[in-house]
């Protein structure tokens, strides 16, 4: 498959009458917009908000984080099964609006939302500090069940993201690059010479709004199953996560997936870069064991000299990472799995809920435990009235001057384990 | 604390949903549980269907807990 990605770099934000890209700056319609979110009824209420690089502001409880795509050639649309009709996507050409994102924030959905800080010691470890945002803060009808809310928020961004991506249609990318991989015979008679390669993608699964999408499909009732990498790159994978802000993977980070791009970047060099295998992390053991045999077989059928593992989560999800090492280091297969740690507010705790000998290559997203005091800032999107809530929070977070006492739990992205952030360890 | 119990003489089940969790950290009598979500049940049942799962594995920890073992032991 062949995807042309065409980069729009956009260096402002600004609310005006009439939604329109021009010299890099978004205008944004604001009526335009709440129409957009307000498609669904059960949305009462929405306010839209735009937060940049450097300025004195909080948003919280983060859900979601969405970059701006359209498609402009090829089949299918961005977010297939979801918002756009179901069709095989990944081939043809995809613009993307660069340097921004569509930050779906709200009441609370579950208890673990995430913090964006746009300064501060908080902004070095989210990655969507660096980034032109716009808030959308959604207040649900009265009575709706939470996981009624949680769809309809998840919905509501992604359509606000691809009314957006529609305004880029007409224009000329700023950059353009060119992913391309080959079918297993081609791949096999064009690098004969380079390690066979592909990455094991586990989704988040385990259900209680902790939840992914594949092509609308929700990933808990998926077998593993294999993808050409440029799919994820028109939205075949989508956030339902209420979890964990740290190391959940929000849907920017599907679309724009390290571990994807600094494989292609290698592909046809060093590797050849096979497939994306996606698995899940369900919390039934029969499950668990399902999908690691089934990842396992997947390797072994595609002849593959080595995998990356991906893991989203912590917790059980720990022991599918392990599965998932051990069966496929038992075919032959030589893998590095991608993970974080919850090791203690000391670092002296295990670090993984489970562990094997098979694991002998791992890269840390850093340790989720690590406490960080986060000033107090001059605005809040959002609310601050669950901020003791939230996952990696207490009763305790919310001291005197105003400042969070928290973990890097509660910053969305900090722990990422695709590599998304710069937080590591040696 | 499983392991802890054990060292102080007393025979120790667990009930445990993720097994090869219990396996490493060193459990030597395992029963597997639903969930993980709701270890000891299933919401999607009716009361009586829900009772009497309960019911079987609380005894197949107490016939478990009265069989020797040989070694780390999962009663399946």
């Amino acid at each position: 498959m062949r995807l042309e990605m065409g980069h729009i770099y956009i260096k402002d934000i600004q609310f005006a009458a009439e939604s329109k890209i021009e010299d890099g700056i978004l205008y944004v319609s604001e009526e335009a917009v709440k129409a957009v979110a307000l498609e669904d009824e059960k949305i009462k209420s929405v306010s839209f908000d735009i937060a940049k690089p450097g300025e004195s502001v909080r948003i919280t409880p983060v859900k979601d984080v969405i970059e701006p795509r359209v498609k402009v050639e090829g089949r299918g649309g961005i977010f297939p099964g979801v918002i756009a009709k179901v069709d095989t996507v990944g081939e043809g050409k995809t613009y993307a609006l660069k340097g921004m994102a569509v930050v779906t924030a709200g009441k609370i959905v579950g208890f673990q939302e995430g913090i964006i800080d746009m300064t501060g010691p908080g902004a070095d470890y989210t990655p969507f500090s660096k980034t032109l945002n716009l808030v959308m803060v959604c207040e649900p009808v009265d009575g709706i069940k939470p996981h009624d809310y949680e769809k309809a928020v998840r919905f509501a961004g992604f359509r606000v993201a691809v009314y957006l991506g529609e305004l880029a249609r007409e224009l000329t990318p700023d950059e353009t690059k060119v992913y391309e991989t080959c079918t297993i015979k081609e791949g096999m008679e064009k690098y004969p010479d380079l390690p066979r390669v592909a990455y094991v993608q586990m989704l988040q699964s385990q259900g209680l709004l902790h939840d992914t999408y594949v092509y609308g499909v929700d990933a808990k009732k998926i077998v593993p199953t294999i993808l050409s990498p440029t799919e994820v790159m028109d939205g075949a994978i989508v956030s339902g996560n209420c979890v964990s802000a740290c190391d959940k993977n929000p849907t920017y980070v599907h679309l724009n997936n390290p571990v994807v791009h600094d494989m292609f970047e290698q592909h046809g060099k060093t590797i050849n870069f096979v497939c994306q295998i996606i698995t899940n992390e369900n919390v039934y053991l029969a499950d668990k064991q399902r999908s690691s045999d089934w990842t396992a077989k997947l390797c072994k059928m595609l002849d593959l000299d080595g995998v990356i593992v991906s893991q989203e989560g912590f917790g059980n999800p720990d022991t599918d990472l392990i599965m998932n090492c051990k069966k496929i280091e038992a075919e032959g297969v030589k893998t590095v799995i991608i993970t974080d740690e919850y090791a203690g507010r000391d670092g002296k705790s295990q670090s993984l809920a489970d562990s094997d000998p098979a694991a002998d290559a791992v890269v840390t997203g850093g340790n989720a435990n690590q406490v960080i005091i986060l000033p107090k800032l001059d605005k809040v999107i959002g609310t601050l009235d669950y901020v003791t809530k939230i996952a990696g929070a207490s009763e305790e977070t919310l001291r005197e001057d105003g400042s969070l006492e928290v973990e890097l739990q509660v910053l969305t992205g900090a722990t990422n384990e695709t590599g998304f952030n710069k937080l590591s360890a040696r | 604390m499983v392991k802890e119990v054990e060292r102080a003489g007393i025979p120790v089940v667990h009930i445990c949903t993720v097994t090869p969790i219990s396996m490493t950290v060193g459990a030597n009598r395992i029963v597997p549980a639903i969930a993980i979500p709701h270890p000891l049940g299933n919401p999607a049942l009716d009361k009586d269907e829900e009772k009497e799962i309960r019911r079987k594995i609380v005894e197949k920890a107490l016939d478990a807990l009265t069989t020797e073992v040989d070694g780390q032991t999962i009663f399946d």
